[in-house]
């Protein structure tokens, strides 16, 4: 397939221009509240930050999003570097060198001139288990507290007993930061932050669900980008609205027969982290080729449980309660079965003609999988897939012309397949 | 170590019930009080060398000791045990029960996994040891459905009994290594055959090599250091090390120390096990126990007159390279000096490299001028 200049794909909207502002405006709020005497704590993504709502002045910081971010601006191999110079292997997760790199050098080269130093860290490792360890290098490196949320792989779905045991430690978590920063907790505020977070996630999958139109208003591009306010405003009217917006905008859009892949001819599905340093290139040369990626597992499991597509709503009850049944929620911490169940979904419901299985150097959690879901995915399911290397935030262990030679390989095993002699026809995929 | 697929044949067709176990620290007496032969699948670098079966299901990202691990039983898995057993560790390990029982099923065969998942916090915290009691009630509802055999508190005790006899003598060894009686190059395959053989035939070993060296006259003039891992490094690395000038005087290898490093009393099932995983002798896959091994090691640097560290890494294994950096920095403040190696699965067709590495720090730690 001839390589066109890219044209379509990725473009800033007005949900992208507001979404710049809400990313600046709570990295500055972080800083300055932080400067104001703020307790400030590091989090991993999963770590239920509307927990923090209900207290008076607790801010929150999120290393993994600030490290996407860093990626997605250019300078994730420059952070990655600084960390590797101190010792850190190149083999380690991008997004931690990248946050060492960023924390060792004192903010320098980070877009947001890095993130307060913290007064707790809380990781979580069922998103991964390694960030328990990275976050153990600034515990002992600045001898802050470290409080690990344990919570159990879901190989099957989450048994009452996790769910109680994830409910005891989130409560352990609150009395643990009213011990270190002297401030009471206020229930009521972390259930109005809950409800807000709802209200957001259920806006969240009205603008992931458009995805199932023909053309896609939305490339998945789109949402992996969209995705950072969850990080870093969670719980807040700002997030609710802006989210209301952007489904509001899209399909304004789809009415106005603005699509970013006009002639789309092939839709596809991403699964792994985003390559945040390839946005823009990999969108604009798929676009190129009329190809879509309308859909993400990265993307599609945000508010649902473990293993399903669609939302998981709160119901206005015990607000920890609903944060310790979506603790699994992410891909990473659930297994193949519930995997496969919800990409099952996902295709079914988003009509997807293959499956980039995006082999992440730097997630071994989401990718060890992979070799068995592409199966699924051919045999199961009935649809040619590819994989592909990538790292998510380091670019220099990504080739762009080995990638896209797999991926007009698909491209070309899909047409192979409407012409009625690809793999349906026992002809394999890739 | 070779020969392990022989052995767990052999074992096998004797009338034993194998129970392929990983990660590092299974409960094996409970396994072993049902009537069932633990064997840890940690560490089998000599037994795979071809990884087309794992790479098959694991990318190459992946730690040697998933790739092998992945290739090993789903090869022979089905025809060596008769049910696996897992707990939760690393992001790697979390993915392998799946992915070895699909890879199983492909084959035609099935084996039934038992998982359990021990609390990564401190005992301290709220639930944490409630949980690990409550998951250990429903493994032993799940072995005595699979064994038929109903839970014996007396055949605990005497599993229990066995193993802290093997961890026992396993100390002596290692004390026989640092008081140089015995060459940790002949320590470490005797030490790690723990790991694939019945537990009473171990301890018959143990106690032969014990009884042995003690006699020796001491033997151990080079300079003093400590090796540490998460396998054992290949015993050629050793003799390399030996043949400079070095002696192992102190290991912080994860199927070596790590292993035999903590023993429980005690004959209440749930308390032994609480004991076991909360006070585990420190060890990178143990989250909570990471500033107790800071502590340790240092401890066993000044009581061991150790001058140098020498890190095996294992390459891709998120755990340990963590950890190194700090451990390295803080150690040479002390003025100890380290070595770090990288060994992964390609590496050990061509061990010179290291070979030379080794020699150059030997050269520094004995202060021979340059």
């Amino acid at each position: 397939m001839p390589h066109e200049t890219p044209t379509g794909g990725f473009k800033k909207t007005s949900s992208g221009k507001r979404l710049t502002g809400i990313i600046m405006n709570d990295y500055l709020q972080l800083h300055q509240r932080a400067a104001e005497g703020a307790f400030v704590v590091w989090i991993a993504i999963v770590v239920p930050a509307e927990l923090f709502a209900g207290f008076d002045n607790v801010v929150y910081a999120v290393p993994e999003s600030h490290a996407a971010m860093s990626a997605g601006k250019g300078v994730g191999a420059v952070q990655c570097g600084k960390a590797e110079k101190a010792g850190y292997s190149s083999d380690l997760c991008s997004y931690a060198r990248i946050d060492l790199g960023t924390a060792m050098d004192g903010g320098k080269d980070s877009p947001s001139f890095g993130m307060p130093r913290p007064h707790l860290l809380v990781s979580n490792n069922n998103n991964c288990s390694l960030l328990a360890k990275w976050f153990d290098v600034y515990h002992r490196v600045w001898g802050i507290p470290h409080f690990i949320l344990d919570i159990p792989f879901c190989y099957e779905e989450q048994t009452p007993q996790d769910f109680a045991y994830i409910r005891g430690q989130f409560a352990d978590l609150v009395r643990t930061i009213e011990g270190l920063s002297g401030q009471r907790f206020d229930e009521a505020k972390a259930r109005e932050a809950v409800c807000l977070s709802g209200e957001a996630l259920r806006e969240w999958k009205r603008f992931t669900s458009l995805a199932q139109h023909r053309p896609s208003p939305i490339t998945a591009f789109d949402s992996f980008v969209q995705m950072a306010p969850i990080l870093t405003s969670r719980g807040t009217q700002q997030l609710a609205d802006h989210y209301r917006a952007l489904a509001d905008e899209t399909e304004e859009q789809m009415r106005q027969g603005v699509y970013p892949v006009p002639d789309e001819r092939y839709r596809l599905l991403w699964d792994n982290i985003a390559p945040w340093h390839q946005l823009r290139k990999m969108s604009g040369r798929l676009a190129s080729l009329g190809a879509n990626i309308t859909t993400a597992s990265y993307t599609y499991c945000i508010g649902s449980l473990e293993g399903t597509f669609d939302m998981y709503a709160y119901d206005g009850g015990d607000p920890f309660a609903w944060l310790a049944r979506l603790q699994n929620f992410s891909v990473c911490p659930h297994g193949m079965a519930l995997r496969a169940r919800a990409m099952r979904q996902a295709v079914e419901r988003n009509g997807i003609d293959g499956v980039v299985f995006a082999s992440n150097r730097s997630c071994k959690v989401y990718s060890l999988m992979q070799m068995d879901q592409m199966r699924f995915v051919r045999d199961e399911l009935g649809i040619p897939a590819v994989m592909i290397d990538v790292d998510h935030a380091d670019e220099r262990k990504y080739s762009e012309e080995a990638s896209f030679v797999r991926l007009e390989a698909l491209l070309e095993t899909i047409d192979a397949g409407r012409r009625g002699n690809g793999m349906n026809s026992g002809n394999p995929s890739i | 170590m070779n020969g392990i697929l022989e052995t767990l044949s052999g074992m096998k067709t004797g009338g034993r019930r194998l129970i392929g176990c990983f990660p590092l620290y299974p409960p094996l007496e409970l396994l072993h009080s049902f009537g069932l032969t633990p064997i840890t699948l940690w560490g089998m670098r000599d037994a795979v060398r071809d990884y087309g079966t794992g790479d098959r299901h694991v990318q190459n990202y992946a730690c040697q000791v998933a790739r092998a691990l992945t290739g090993f039983v789903i090869d022979n898995g089905p025809s060596l045990f008769d049910a696996l057993f897992m707990y939760n560790a690393c992001d790697t390990l979390r993915n392998l029960p799946e992915i070895v029982h699909a890879g199983i099923r492909e084959t035609g065969a099935d084996l039934p996994i038992f998982r359990l998942h021990v609390p990564a916090l401190s005992p301290d915290r709220t639930g944490a040891k409630d949980y690990l009691r409550d998951r250990l009630r429903l493994l032993m509802a799940d072995l005595e459905r699979f064994t038929g055999r109903p839970f014996s508190a007396k055949a605990f005790a005497e599993s229990a009994a066995l193993y802290a006899k093997q961890r026992s003598f396993c100390r002596e060894i290692e004390a026989l290594c640092t008081g140089g009686k015995m060459p940790f190059a002949a320590a470490a395959p005797l030490l790690e055959r723990a790991h694939f053989m019945d537990v009473r035939e171990h301890i018959a070993l143990l106690e032969e090599a014990v009884t042995h060296h003690a006699g020796l006259p001491e033997n151990g003039s080079g300079v003093r250091v400590l090796v540490s891992g998460i396998q054992a490094p290949p015993v050629d690395l050793l003799r390399v090390m030996d043949a400079s000038g070095l002696t192992v005087a102190a290991n912080d290898i994860a199927t070596m120390a790590r292993s035999y490093g903590t023993s429980p009393t005690g004959s209440d099932l749930l308390d032994y096990y609480a004991a076991f995983y909360f006070d585990h002798h420190p060890c990178t896959t143990i989250l909570p126990a990471g500033d107790r091994r800071i502590k340790l090691l240092g401890q066993r640097v000044q009581e061991d007159g150790i001058r140098g560290v020498v890190f095996f890494g294992e390459k891709f294994c998120e755990y340990e390279y963590f950890e190194i950096p700090y451990l390295q920095e803080t150690l040479n403040t002390r003025g100890v000096a380290t070595l770090f190696l990288e060994l992964g699965a390609d590496d050990l067709a061509n061990l010179m490299p290291l070979r030379t590495r080794i020699e150059a720090f030997a050269e520094i730690v004995r202060g021979d001028s340059v």
